[in-house]
């Protein structure tokens, strides 16, 4: 080919000018073939660097441009917005690493010359071959599906939904409040306020931008960020489907609690052995009596049930226990409270002193191994545990277990549905449990609350308002998608159709169109990873701008 | 495990001691009726007349010729053509099937019938979805072997005798093709518990993916056995009245026999063989005959590539470009990337090798494709514990990705360096 | 109410998350940050548990962004004098000092480091190294622009007027004697507090021998001493050589002065043993703990991996660290009331998390409450979790307690959709 490129080379001040022998570098890339101009510059970073690179581009009618210069991490971003500014696809740009590569690692000029004369030639055979790439842009959805409506449900509704924004609020049971409404109380670091969650279910009710399907699911999904295609399920009375179209998607399906039964260990099922679900019905009737119907004397109320069975803690157990024994100090006089406990999880900062006031009024916490027997003995329950190598046990007549947290029963099927993982523990699993713990590998479907595993209700009014956060950012009314541009391809005549590529996607971006027996990329919701590039046998799928012949070349010339 | 040291698995239920203390396999044993082929053809038509299938896939004679091809039949009487054992494998039946089912979907329930190392390729394509099982019913039956393509052609007549004896001798002879003489996988073992090499499957037996395996061993050219092995398979039966009560020990333990001899031979032929692919020089020396017609890819059942890469435009340079390279090495063979093209191909085939020889029936240079294919495959499946064509339901090593695989390579010795500069420690 | 500008103030994790939310959203954001560089806490970590990712691997593509973003105005070394307004229409007065060096001109080569005549004790670092009175803190700082420190250098403080030994080596003419400190005017509509944490002074309990035993680090100390770019390059170099046998990580430091549990120290001291384990093989590791907090799905199954690794879990109910016989050693009280006595060769004390320094004052200029532990409150009677009794102004991150870096995270997430909720 006849190309124009043009290659420009930084100084960096001392740090390359001192290290690599421009001059030498120019006069070999000057003689090749594609080259069209050579030319160096003190600091090409720099406001005068900048200009004086656009103004070459179109002065010197370019077909591709090479800069050498720093790491991509430094300023590839930079001189492509230059490209931009000067009216030339940053597509057909490369920028060519020889500070840190060359000039910082060698300490021999000519190795480090040498070295970057290979580097500037490889980045020419391959920019000889970039293409231009062209952004899209998608119209996008503002609306959004929220799935499940319990306490997170309902934030994020309530956050997300506006004059300008419609919010699907889908809910398989008769009634929003999730499990919330099922508590006695709140703990008093959370306000205490229980009317609260009622008050969020009529604000829903009385918003007419947020459209309540209760006796619903969620039956089909398709679509990707800003244009997901929904059906709603919807049972009972009103039954009948109903179909929308969103650009989010919020998953806050809540979680289900271990059931004792699973381990005989627990004595579920003897008389006056309660769950923590049952405790807090009774306390919320105002009678926390026995079967006989006399109050109990004694209670021990057993924490981490479920824990060993799970693998995990679930954070709140420790916080509610205390708030039974709070209860029961208050409202039954002279009863005997003990609590026992694995480890005392409470980390919130106001966790402890609302356990030391509990200590103080005499609740009696045990520490005991995870292993606990509980036993009928005559009309009470005895509870064998072992602390320290020592085993003991204690009489009373009422025990309350407090059970793990697990997923809620539908999320496998949500899960399969919408394209998302799970973890190990069966919970919806974030993109990064640590940096974005509330996004999927799907864009534009957030798991909020308890579906991504154990919370109290602050950390899932906070994980709602954090998708509320991630939505309103990306999905602006009126405003358009821009996806990535660097997608990868499939060439139809050499697909075989194994779908290899669809079971290495991480974003589930490609699918299979059955009709003509290939796979298909959906360059809305591809990322550009090269997964599927690298798994494909028939070598029929293609990164753009990371094409076979482009790395070969690239290859080829820096190892001749 | 390097250097070829290759031995299948031994299970404890392998020995023949062993075999006579479980319950023996129940089937149906059928007396023959003139001779093995008649019955088999009798049974088929059979199935076609009581429209338990509305087709079947069979290997045929072409008439008046002594080539060998696959008929689709619907017409039962057509079926007179058919021969379940030819003496040569034209065309790999895998490769076969897949033509038949790729586009589109079916409603015809077709059954097809193939040697055992057709039946592997089958599977193969199927979990690379280039076949669509749902509506074939699977047939597999003991196989000696075949002789050579090219050996038949010159001598139809001779080779065929040669063929018939082998059957008699079960696989010892000379006759056959050498990746014959040390195959061990000539019929089915229903007997082998979850071999360790299963460690992907949900345990239990492994599933052999035929419907009905049809037992010639042991049966002495009087009788025949049927086994049913799926549920699919047992209605099937059922609808022939075909009860399947009888017990197939002496199959069984024919069937071992045979395959511990093999085994043997098998072994002895990764001894043999460990040298002689051992480094570049010796391995490009065994394809330095290659003319590059790739004849062997096209043959190949699991070769399924639309279009090969080497076959495409990707590797070619500018005649600059190959100056180069010849003045680098002083010269430059021509066609280009003869070996390459070989590893390429056994990079992506080494795992699905079945075995089956059809490379290297297709070679016209004679070069010993199948037997390297299978030195080296034996080796990579190994590895991964991975027998190609054993369950349906498996996905392919390179598919999935197990968090313990591989350890030793990832921290050999005493711990391989990591970005963060520690030493992981062995597992 | 319309689009406006918001201030975030502390440009650690949480500060530069919401502040890339807010600007990805078109929003004009002023992000404020009292040091040199920007990434706070978690850019000192070598890793970060469960899953044992390099922090600065995870974190420098954020600082980047950042630092790229064209809706976002970094204001360094500078701190917030002044609120007055309320939501919607904040008016704040920022001091912002100078740094004496362009962030325009500096191309961070590191020219000028070497020819500085003054020798500091680096903070950053824990006071394990040296640096100049013109540096970077550590390698890998974004921006990678040093600052002159004119407390210390002789030419800023007078007692060398004439010096200009890093001018001289600078061929960027990037350095500028003549920067004065300034003060700023800005408009917002909101106020975003991400001001983090600091560590309970260890050295007040003198029962865990700290300042007195050499081989007694504290855990930032520790993070600094295995990081790769830390003073040692992530060798375990103690200040007192010897053999590492053994090694006691100590949980609770400062717990019941401070009268919380922090909920992350259980974990990272579990990331140390991790860590030790790897370097020293051989070494055994002891974790004292009064109650294990590992709450979540993924941190049990960390601790456990841990504890098949070989590390020794212990509960106590007290415990002191001592010396005998030139050796250090652990003695603790176990739940049944029995001493025991351990002997070891270095000691790691993990603390509490405090407020940060000037969470008091800051909390007067802002006009909100701090609770009786000092951090930020935000508890209210609206379950609210990360908004302040004065509307308009939201507290994210350790600002408003302990806290891990996923719940540092997600609150600077739902502060933002606060804001932008408001904006509609």
């Amino acid at each position: 080919m006849n190309g124009q490129i043009g290659v420009y080379i930084c100084e960096c001040g001392p740090n390359i000018k001192d290290r690599i022998d421009i001059d030498k570098v120019i006069e070999d890339i000057s003689s090749l073939g594609d080259v069209k101009t050579v030319k160096r510059f003190p600091l090409l970073c720099s406001n005068d660097g900048k200009k004086f690179l656009e103004e070459e581009i179109k002065k010197e009618d370019l077909s591709h441009l090479v800069v050498a210069a720093c790491s991509p991490r430094e300023h590839e971003k930079t001189f492509m917005d230059v490209c931009e500014q000067a009216d030339f696809n940053p597509y057909l740009f490369q920028l060519i690493n020889i500070r840190e590569h060359c000039a910082w690692m060698i300490s021999d000029k000519n190795e480090a010359t040498a070295k970057a004369i290979k580097y500037i030639r490889a980045g020419i055979r391959r920019v000889a071959l970039h293409r231009p790439l062209e952004k899209k842009e998608i119209e996008s959805i503002p609306d959004v599906l929220v799935i499940g409506g319990g306490v997170s449900g309902l934030e994020a509704s309530l956050s997300l939904a506006g004059k300008d924004r419609r919010v699907y609020l889908v809910e398989k049971t008769g009634s929003l409040g999730g499990m919330a409404k099922k508590l006695s109380q709140l703990l008093p670091n959370q306000g205490s306020n229980l009317s609260l969650i009622d008050e969020k279910v009529e604000q829903v009710h009385n918003n007419e931008n947020i459209l309540v399907s209760t006796s619903s699911t969620v039956g089909d999904v398709r679509g990707f960020l800003g244009n997901f295609e929904i059906v709603i399920h919807t049972d009972g009375e009103t039954s009948g489907f109903r179909k929308a179209q969103v650009g989010a998607i919020v998953v806050a399906t809540g979680f289900d609690v271990f059931d004792p039964e699973e381990n005989s260990q627990y004595g579920y099922g003897i008389d006056n052995v309660f769950t923590a679900q049952e405790f807090e019905e009774q306390i919320k009737s105002g009678n926390v009596l026995l079967k006989s119907g006399k109050p109990p004397e004694s209670v021990a109320i057993i924490h981490c049930v479920g824990r060993k069975e799970r693998g995990y803690c679930s954070k709140v157990c420790c916080c509610y226990s205390i708030k039974f024994a709070h209860y029961l100090k208050d409202n039954l006089s002279n009863v005997n409270v003990s609590e026992l406990y694995v480890d005392l999880c409470l980390p919130h900062k106001s966790d402890q002193e609302y356990f030391e006031e509990a200590k103080k009024k005499g609740v009696h916490f045990v520490r005991s191994e995870e292993e606990i027997n509980v036993n009928q003995k005559g009309d009470q329950i005895e509870v064998e545990y072992h602390s320290e190598g020592k085993t003991d046990s204690i009489v009373v007549d009422m025990v309350v277990l407090a059970p793990a947290m697990i997923p809620s029963g539908d999320t496998p099927e949500l899960a399969h549905l919408l394209n998302i993982p799970l973890d190990k523990s069966g919970f919806f699993k974030e993109i990064h449990e640590v940096l974005d713990p509330i996004s999927t590998p799907i864009e534009g479907i957030y798991i909020a609350g308890c579906a991504t595993g154990p919370k109290n209700i602050p950390e899932s009014i906070v994980q709602s308002q954090a998708a509320s956060g991630k939505i309103l950012s990306s999905l602006i009314p009126g405003e358009k998608i821009v996806p990535e541009v660097k997608v990868s391809e499939i060439r139809e005549e050499f697909c075989t159709g194994c779908q290899t590529c669809l079971s290495v996607c991480f974003y589930g971006a490609i699918r299979f169109d059955s009709f003509k027996g290939i796979s298909v990329v959906n360059e809305a919701i591809c990322r550009g990873c090269g997964s599927c590039v690298g798994s494909c046998p028939s070598g029929a799928i293609r990164s753009k701008h990371f094409t076979y012949p482009q790395l070969y070349r690239e290859i080829l010339e820096a190892l001749r | 495990m390097v250097n070829g040291d290759v031995k299948r698995e031994e299970t404890p239920m392998n020995s023949a001691q062993d075999m006579k203390n479980r319950n023996s396999l129940k089937g149906k044993i059928v007396l023959v009726d003139g001779e093995n082929r008649k019955t088999i053809i009798d049974l088929m038509k059979q199935l076609l007349e009581k429209k338990c299938l509305d087709a079947i896939l069979v290997p045929s004679q072409v008439p008046d010729t002594d080539s060998y091809t696959w008929l689709l039949v619907q017409e039962g009487s057509l079926l007179d053509l058919c021969d379940p054992l030819p003496p040569v494998m034209t065309v790999q039946g895998g490769k076969a099937l897949s033509s038949l089912t790729k586009h589109g979907e079916m409603e015809a329930n077709i059954g097809a019938l193939m040697r055992p190392c057709e039946i592997e390729a089958v599977v193969e394509l199927h979990k690379l979805k280039q076949i669509d099982l749902d509506h074939i019913i699977l047939f597999s039956i003991d196989c000696p072997g075949t002789v050579p393509l090219s050996d038949y052609m010159r001598d139809p007549q001779k080779m065929a005798e040669n063929f018939k004896e082998s059957i008699k001798k079960w696989g010892e002879s000379e006759s056959l093709r050498p990746i014959c003489q040390i195959c061990d996988r000539f019929s089915l073992f229903p007997f082998a518990p979850s071999s360790p090499k299963s460690s992907l499957s949900q345990g239990g037996a492994d599933l052999p993916a035929s419907d009905i395996h049809i037992g010639l061993l042991g049966g002495n050219d009087e009788k025949i056995f049927l086994w049913p092995v799926t549920q699919r398979g047992k209605d099937l039966l059922k609808k022939l009245d075909l009860s399947v009560h009888d017990n197939l020990e002496v199959w069984e333990s024919k069937v071992e026999e045979v395959r511990e001899e093999k085994l043997k031979k098998r072994t002895a032929f990764h001894d043999e063989w460990s040298t002689k692919i051992k480094g570049v020089d010796n391995f490009a020396a065994i394809f330095d005959e290659c003319i590059n017609c790739h004849n062997c890819m096209e043959a190949c059942p699991v070769c399924y590539c639309q279009q090969c890469y080497f076959d495409s435009q990707l590797l070619t340079l500018t005649p600059e470009a190959y100056l180069e390279r010849a003045q680098k090495r002083g010269s430059l063979r021509f066609p280009l990337d003869t070996l390459l093209f070989h590893i390429g191909r056994m990079s992506h085939m080494a795992l699905s090798c079945v075995s089956c020889g059809a490379c290297e029936d297709a070679c016209p240079m004679s070069i010993p494709v199948a037997q390297v294919f299978t030195a080296v495959g034996d080796q990579v499946q190994d590895y991964f514990k991975y027998v190609p064509g054993r369950e349906k339901e498996e996905s392919p090593p390179l598919q999935i990705f197990l968090e313990d695989e591989f350890g030793d390579v990832e921290t050999p010795g005493d711990g391989l360096e990591t970005s963060h500069g520690e030493a992981k420690e062995n597992v | 109410m319309k689009k406006q500008n918001v201030l975030v103030v502390g440009a650690g994790l949480a500060g530069m998350k919401a502040a890339l939310l807010l600007a990805n959203a078109g929003v004009t954001v002023y992000l404020l940050e009292k040091e040199s560089l920007i990434g706070g806490q978690t850019i000192k970590f070598e890793e970060v548990y469960p899953n044992m990712e390099c922090a600065t691997c995870m974190v420098s593509p954020i600082q980047q962004d950042v630092l790229q973003n064209k809706n976002i105005e970094l204001f360094l070394l500078s701190e917030l004098e002044s609120v007055e307004g309320e939501t919607g229409r904040f008016k704040v007065k920022i001091s912002k000092k100078a740094r004496y060096v362009s962030l325009v001109n500096c191309i961070g080569c590191d020219a000028c480091y070497e020819p500085c005549p003054v020798n500091l004790d680096n903070e950053f670092e824990e006071n394990l190294s040296k640096k100049k009175a013109i540096s970077v803190p550590c390698a890998g700082a974004l921006p990678n622009v040093p600052n002159i420190d004119p407390e210390n250098c002789l030419r800023l403080n007078g007692k060398k007027k004439e010096c200009k030994a890093c001018q001289e080596a600078c061929v960027f003419d990037a350095i500028d004697f003549t920067e004065k400190d300034e003060t700023l005017d800005l408009e917002v509509g909101a106020i975003l507090v991400a001001t983090g944490f600091d560590l309970f002074d260890i050295e007040t309990l003198p029962q865990f021998g700290y300042g007195k035993f050499p081989n007694v680090y504290s855990a930032m100390e520790f993070e600094r001493l295995y990081a790769q770019n830390g003073p040692t390059e992530g060798e375990l170099i103690l200040r007192k050589d010897g053999d590492l046998k053994s090694i006691g990580i100590i949980h609770c430091v400062g717990r019941k002065e401070q009268g919380y549990c922090s909920g992350v120290c259980c974990m990272y001291s579990a990331k140390f043993a991790h860590f030790l384990k790897h370097k020293i093989h051989e070494a055994k590791i002891y974790e004292f703990y009064t109650d294990l907090c590992i709450p979540g799905k993924s941190h049990q199954s960390f601790y456990e991996e841990t504890r098949q690794k070989g590390v020794d879990f212990i509960h106590n109910e007290t415990i002191r660290v001592e010396s005998q016989k030139d050796r250090l050693q652990i003695t603790y009280r176990d739940g049944n009331g029995s001493d025991s006595v351990v002997p070891m060769d270095m000691v790691i004390l993990s603390p509490a998390m405090i407020p940060g320094k000037g969470t008091e004052q800051l909390a007067k200029t802002l006009g909100i409450n701090l609770d009786k532990h000092g951090f930020f409150n935000t508890q209210n009677e609206r379950l609210s979790p990360v908004s302040t009794e004065r509307e308009g102004i939201f507290v994210i991150g350790c600002a408003e307690g302990p806290k891990d870096i996923p719940d540092s995270v997600l609150q600077a997430e739902a502060a933002v959709g606060k804001i932008l909720a408001s904006f509609r």
